[in-house]
């Protein structure tokens, strides 16, 4: 279970620009659900996703998983949390694009003990069923942004992740690519994965279990 | 655990290839700077090899006679009063001088026979041919230097006629040619008999340009030079003294090398600056994802000074490598004359190139620290960052 305590994110704290992101939000994510996170933009969603995968630190606050609070612990034991637990799909989609599709989504793997060639029938038997398998040898700026999101997702999936974290993923694609990401989810879902979602996409909502709606940083 | 380092390891090589720009623009502006300042630093090993010979081969003290303040002929007479002073174990006779050959000025140097084997330019240094022997004294017999033997064409067993101070052609036969394991102090050098030189330069009965002392073994030649302070009208030069005037000659060098070192240093700064500002975003970025999907920050640094190693190492070997072959094979144009300060040496003169440990070592030094600097610590600086914020502010 993921748990969030009280946690607040303030941007530039001290300085004119100062911004409350989120403030004083409080939610617990069951294991094996799937979680939306819902609001209008600038709401906190993105920041609040952000600091549940513990990519972002909260400015107070407490974060638990399975009871555990993580945030006192180190960088790299959150490092090591993340690569052994977690799978992220970015709302800009985030591929490295001197790479190919092929390659972007074995880089989780170069940061583990493994060997990436070994995830390579698994990474291409991933980016077949998302339909994109003729495209893995493509660099990124060669491929139209649905594929692109495909891709991350392939990419977030590789490594099995327990916990998936997807911040806006049906915000920049076409139609078909949102069919095949609703379709993944579920049966991401149906296989037992923790999913949070930050959307406004009513089809996303209706996958989730729980959801939060978020405005002004809070829960509304 | 090794399997991540090759992993790693991979990741940093597979990014030399696909940041074409990034790695070329490096490779480029390191290229350029260590292969001027090897080519400047062998060169200047090179040069600092050549003034040690020389000062080895020089005697312990040199005693010139001075007339109204400046330097003129001595007096035989006083190869006898040194002999004499405590601690001075033989004195000998040199007559020396400069000749015109076409444009360019050679130097003649007349030795006493009987101290022909403490010259230390002797038969070691000879490329063929014989050093002279006391049987040379008024034979014309020359032992020449390389340059000259080039520039003029001729080898030992040939003749070669030059011109006195009084215009009279004189024949000289060649009857050796030093190597070039001296060539700064023997290139443009000519040695002959006393006995010729006095003539050449129609010195003036029982006149010689200097004396050179040896001392006793085990003696400090200055101690030794202080006792004949007495001695009126004489300056008095021991080989510190010629160790100055080496490094006077090639003076020039300070400043070269010192503009050169800014250049490195310039051309570093701008590496490090491009490596901030213009790759900076798309560091940022690759930084945070890497962050993201389990690189711990160890593992960024590690990706950053595996890339910067390699690019490093390779660029300044190239450099170092192009730097040598610009100094050695091509002479190094348009560094020759500067390096070479005040020194009369034909074009035809070949810079000496010398590789040492302590110029490879700075060049590394100066090359590599910095970049490893201007790479890892931003690197580092992004890795400590919050993954989001990291990817957050490459994008804006």
């Amino acid at each position: 279970m993921i748990e969030a305590r009280s946690i607040t994110k303030v941007y530039n704290r001290g300085k004119f620009n100062e911004t409350s992101a989120v403030v004083d939000v409080s939610l617990k994510i069951k294991d094996k659900t799937v979680v939306a996170l819902t609001g209008p933009s600038g709401c906190g969603k993105t920041t609040m996703l952000s600091m549940l995968s513990l990519i972002l630190t909260p400015s107070s606050g407490e974060i638990l998983y399975d009871n555990d609070s993580v945030l006192r612990s180190s960088d790299f034991w959150k490092t090591i949390f993340r690569r052994n637990n977690f799978g992220f799909v970015f709302q800009h989609i985030n591929l490295l694009p001197q790479y190919t599709a092929l390659e972007n989504v074995l880089l989780p793997i170069y940061s583990s003990d493994e060997d990436p060639a070994r995830y390579k029938e698994r990474a291409m038997s991933m980016l077949d069923k998302l339909g994109i398998t003729d495209r893995a040898g493509h660099l990124v700026e060669q491929l139209s942004g649905g594929e692109q999101q495909r891709v991350a997702f392939v990419r977030a999936l590789i490594k099995d992740p327990k916990y998936i974290f997807a911040d806006e993923p049906t915000v920049f694609v076409d139609e078909e690519t949102s069919r095949i990401i609703y379709r993944t989810l579920t049966q991401l879902r149906d296989m037992g994965k923790t999913i949070v979602i930050s959307t406004h996409d009513p089809e996303l909502m209706k996958i989730a279990d729980d959801t939060f709606r978020m405005c002004k940083g809070k829960l509304a | 655990m090794l399997k991540k380092h090759r992993n790693v390891f991979s990741y940093s090589f597979d990014c030399l290839k696909r940041y074409r720009m990034r790695t070329a623009a490096i490779i480029i502006a390191f290229l350029v700077a260590t292969t001027m300042i090897s080519a400047v630093l062998f060169a200047k090993d090179g040069l600092e090899r050549e003034a040690a010979f020389s000062v080895s081969v020089s005697p312990d003290l040199t005693v010139q006679y001075l007339k109204a303040g400046r330097v003129a002929p001595i007096p035989v007479a006083y190869a006898e009063n040194l002999s004499s002073v405590e601690g001075v174990d033989r004195v000998l006779l040199r007559t020396w001088g400069y000749v015109g050959i076409g444009t360019n000025t050679y130097t003649v140097i007349g030795l006493d026979p009987s101290g022909l084997n403490c010259s230390g330019i002797a038969t070691n240094s000879l490329e063929s041919g014989r050093f002279l022997n006391a049987n040379d004294s008024g034979t014309g017999n020359v032992v020449i230097g390389q340059l000259i033997a080039g520039i003029l064409d001729v080898t030992a067993g040939d003749d070669m006629i030059l011109l006195s101070e009084s215009v009279d052609a004189m024949r000289f036969h060649i009857v050796g040619v030093f190597s070039d394991e001296s060539s700064i102090y023997t290139a443009d050098m000519m040695v002959m008999t006393l006995a010729d030189a006095n003539e050449f330069f129609k010195m003036d009965e029982g006149m010689v340009t200097d004396l050179c002392v040896y001392v006793d073994d085990g003696l400090v030649p200055q101690d030794v030079a202080a006792k004949m302070s007495s001695m009126p009208n004489v300056r008095i030069l021991d080989q510190d003294l010629l160790i100055r005037g080496y490094k006077a000659a090639y003076a020039a060098k300070g400043g070269i090398f010192t503009t050169l070192w800014t250049i490195i240093l310039v051309a570093v700064a701008l590496i490090a600056f491009s490596q901030a500002i213009v790759v900076g975003h798309e560091s940022k970025f690759e930084v945070g994802l890497l962050k993201t999907f389990g690189f711990s920050t160890l593992d960024v640094i590690e990706v950053r000074l595996i890339e910067s190693l390699t690019l490093g190492f390779f660029a300044t070997s190239l450099g170092m490598l192009l730097g040598f072959v610009y100094a050695a094979i091509f002479n190094a144009p348009g560094l020759v004359n500067i390096l070479l300060g005040w020194a009369f040496l034909p074009s035809e003169f070949r810079l000496p190139v010398v590789i040492s440990f302590e110029s490879v070592f700075s060049i590394y030094a100066v090359t590599i620290i910095p970049l490893l600097i201007s790479t890892v610590v931003p690197a580092w600086l992004n890795a400590i960052t919050d993954p989001e914020l990291a990817m957050r502010r490459a994008a804006t």
